[in-house]
């Protein structure tokens, strides 16, 4: 017999019962409908996680280089002045990549320091977008009469590409690495306008590396930051190294921020130095995980000037770097690599030329791991209810078979064989499962559909606000395609036992006349 | 030479912890192109003999041959062939399937065979004009008479060119006018088509009336020749 004509007889087998046939669909629906919905659910959320709120800030291309860590620091005078300069080489190639910890692999002691000889080295690696050194230290500024402490952070004044400068909500970058210009970030315009509410400057600025969407509308906050273009910003610098002694670890004892109407450095003890920079551009944060407020970085000026205040103005490590090494060069660089699946090789160059690396590549690789056992978990509780179907396929099944004994005495009798009768049940359960498979995925669909409305509508009314629709759910082709098949091979294994059955109907019993 | 045999042909049956012996060391031939009617009584073994010869049965021990082969060592996938290229079998109570048309029952035979849709189609209507059933073929068999049945039933049986044709009590269900059609038209098959009948009855009128040889068995064994 044809395979065709096996499909056109289970198929009329099924549509004689068809609230039979129905109701054991059914069961299917609901089993591959919790799949569909739980696995779409989990999908849903590591999106939101992996594509768009971290992919947003390009992640996954970007290494961070570092230069020697104290220990190491401690190591290279140790040689420097055992006189030993057998160092260099000798922490090539050790991996310590274990892709678990989130802190810098501490193994291979790095024995070179970032300075500008290396950056101009990793820039000639290849595969490499750009390679941006990162320098920044926190000291104090005045803006329009009042004196805070603030990061600050370098930036040369060509930036091919790099998102933490891709948008801007006014005004444009550096127009030359000499220039005294500065560009603030929206954190900086917080604290300005926090000046107008009682109390605003002393609450703790909204922050964390997660937040929602800025409360204001675009329009809103762009002329707000085109009101402070042009307007000049004072950093207070440190006269002399010397001055030093009045911090406790960069940090001065003395906080000069705590007099509001503070008009003159003198106050601080003629210590500081006023520097003049003008705002020429405010960059814009971004939904969701804004890379500047995760770094508190409050505004930027051109990198090489931002050398020359480092040397009054170091940070806690760097000075005890300097004390032992004479000099740390950069605190890090990052390394743009132009294809994501090129970093492993790049972090492995790096690597062999001394330098710590870290990059997101292997925490993404756990995350998607951590979510894979999260979604399995998922489906497995959506199996079960497609398990209990099953056992409703095999009851319709052996129901369907008890009725049709004669009717499978008859085909044997004029010539079915045994392989026959079993493949005609097998196809029958086979278009439960693809019937039930298919609705289930329609059904899970709308099931999405309809909580993600729902959610979003409340989040909505949460926050007040229009903010980008969130997609909770994602069903992937592939998600479709594999509940469908695993309704199929559910619904052939619950056949199993009722095809062999009806492949061993002894003709003769099952055609005795009655 | 004999297109059936049974050589030797035990078949006992287990039913709980007493033996039955169907049949017991009975060897039969059939010609080719007899009309041959086994007669006997309720429990003679007649039918069990049917059902050796059809295929659809073993022997406990003896063999069954089909135009001098032995069925024993034939799988069961490969006696499902027999059944299906070999012999026609045609029951009592007609053992058609009561929710297809008379064609479609016809058909059914054909698609095990493998043909294709439309030869099924055009087969099926051209062996229901063999039985004088044309007019009925859309017919479920719940709209037919006894006798319409059993004529779907021969054209069912005849749809693969059997050689063969094995009848179990055909005309039981049937009245006196209806019977002489159905064994009139087995007759026909026979006479027009070489067709070899093996008929199985407890009617002596009917054996004698178109049988060319009858067969007698009683309690497994065969009486007379």
């Amino acid at each position: 017999m044809k395979f065709a004509d096996i499909i056109a007889l289970a198929w009329r087998n099924l549509r004689q019962a068809r609230l039979r046939t129905s109701l054991t669909v059914i069961g299917v629906v609901v089993g591959v409908a919790a799949i569909i919905t739980m696995v779409s659910f989990g999908l849903g959320l590591q999106n939101n996680l992996l594509r768009d709120a971290l992919a947003r800030i390009d992640l996954f291309t970007s290494i961070t280089v570092m230069g020697p860590g104290t220990d190491a620091l401690l190591a290279m005078r140790d040689q420097s002045t055992d006189g030993a300069a057998n160092g260099a080489g000798e922490s090539n190639g050790e991996k310590s990549d274990d892709g678990a910890s989130a802190t810098p692999e501490p193994t291979p002691i790095p024995t070179r320091m970032l300075d500008d000889a290396a950056i101009a080295e990793l820039k000639s690696l290849s595969g490499i977008r750009y390679v941006l050194p990162n320098l920044s230290f926190s000291t104090y500024v005045r803006f329009e009469g009042r004196t805070r402490r603030a990061f600050i952070g370098g930036a040369p004044q060509s930036i091919e590409y790099n998102p933490r400068f891709k948008k801007f909500l006014a005004g444009h970058h550096f127009t030359s690495d000499g220039a005294r210009e500065a560009v603030v970030t929206e954190r900086f315009i917080s604290w300005v306008r926090s000046k107008n509410k009682p109390n605003g400057n002393r609450r703790r600025r909204p922050g964390g590396p997660f937040q929602m969407a800025p409360t204001r509308s675009e329009e809103e906050r762009a002329r707000e930051a085109n009101g402070i273009l042009g307007e000049e910003v004072v950093l207070l610098v440190p006269r002399e190294r010397d001055a030093a002694p009045s911090t406790v670890f960069g940090i001065p004892i003395i906080d000069p921020s705590s007099n509001e109407n503070g008009d003159s450095a003198s106050e601080f003890g003629g210590q500081y130095e006023e520097r003049v920079y003008r705002i020429v551009g405010v960059l814009k944060a971004e939904d969701g995980f804004d890379i500047n407020n995760f770094m508190e970085t409050d505004m930027f000026i051109p990198l090489d000037q931002v050398k020359e205040f480092r040397d009054s103005n170091l940070d806690p490590m760097s000075r005890i770097g300097e004390l032992l090494a004479g000099d740390t060069g950069y605190q890090n660089a990052e390394v743009r690599v132009i294809d994501v699946t090129q970093v492993e090789r790049v972090k492995e160059e790096i690597k062999k030329r001394g330098f710590r690396t870290w990059s997101f590549n292997n925490q993404i690789e756990e995350i998607k791991r951590v979510f894979l056992i999260v979604n399995s978990a998922l489906a497995l509780i959506g199996g079960i209810s497609l398990l209990v179907a099953s056992f409703g396929i095999s009851n319709t099944m052996i129901m369907s078979i008890r009725e049709r004994t004669r009717e499978i005495g008859v085909m044997k009798a004029i010539g079915g064989s045994d392989g026959e009768i079993m493949r005609i049940f097998f196809v029958e359960a086979s278009l439960i499962g693809l019937a039930g498979g298919a609705l289930g995925v329609l059904g899970g669909w709308g099931i999405d559909r309809m909580a993600n409305t729902l959610a979003n509508r409340w989040i909505l009314r949460q926050v007040g606000q229009a903010v980008r629709r969130i997609e909770f759910f994602s069903i992937p082709w592939y998600l479709s395609a594999s509940a469908i098949l695993f309704a199929i091979i559910i619904s052939l294994i619950a056949a199993i036992y009722p095809a062999m059955r009806a492949a061993r109907v002894d003709p003769i019993k099952a055609l005795r006349y009655e | 030479m004999a297109i059936l045999e049974a050589r030797n042909v035990t078949r006992e049956y287990r039913m709980k912890a007493e033996t039955v012996n169907a049949l017991a060391e009975i060897s039969v031939e059939v010609g080719r192109g007899e009309f041959v009617a086994i007669l006997g009584t309720s429990g003679s073994g007649k039918s069990t003999l049917l059902n050796l010869f059809g295929g659809l049965d073993r022997p406990t021990s003896g063999e069954i041959l089909f135009d001098g082969q032995s069925l024993a060592p034939l799988s069961s996938w490969e006696m499902s062939r027999y059944r299906l290229r070999r012999v026609g079998m045609i029951f009592q109570s007609f053992n058609l399937i009561p929710t297809m048309t008379a064609r479609e029952n016809v058909a059914l035979a054909l698609a095990f065979a493998g043909l294709s849709k439309g030869e099924r189609r055009r087969q099926s209507l051209e062996l229901l004009d063999r039985v004088g059933l044309l007019k009925r073929a859309n017919h479920l068999p719940s709209e037919l008479s006894g006798g319409e049945q059993q004529r779907v039933s021969i054209a069912r049986a005849i749809a693969n060119e059997p050689q063969v044709l094995l009848a179990d009590e055909p005309t039981g269900n049937l009245d006196s006018s209806r019977a002489a059609e159905v064994m009139g038209v087995l007759d026909e098959m026979r006479r027009r088509d070489g067709k070899t009948i093996v008929l199985v009855t407890h009617d002596h009128e009917l054996a004698g009336g178109f049988a060319t040889r009858v067969i007698r068995l009683k309690d497994g064994r065969v009486i007379t020749i």
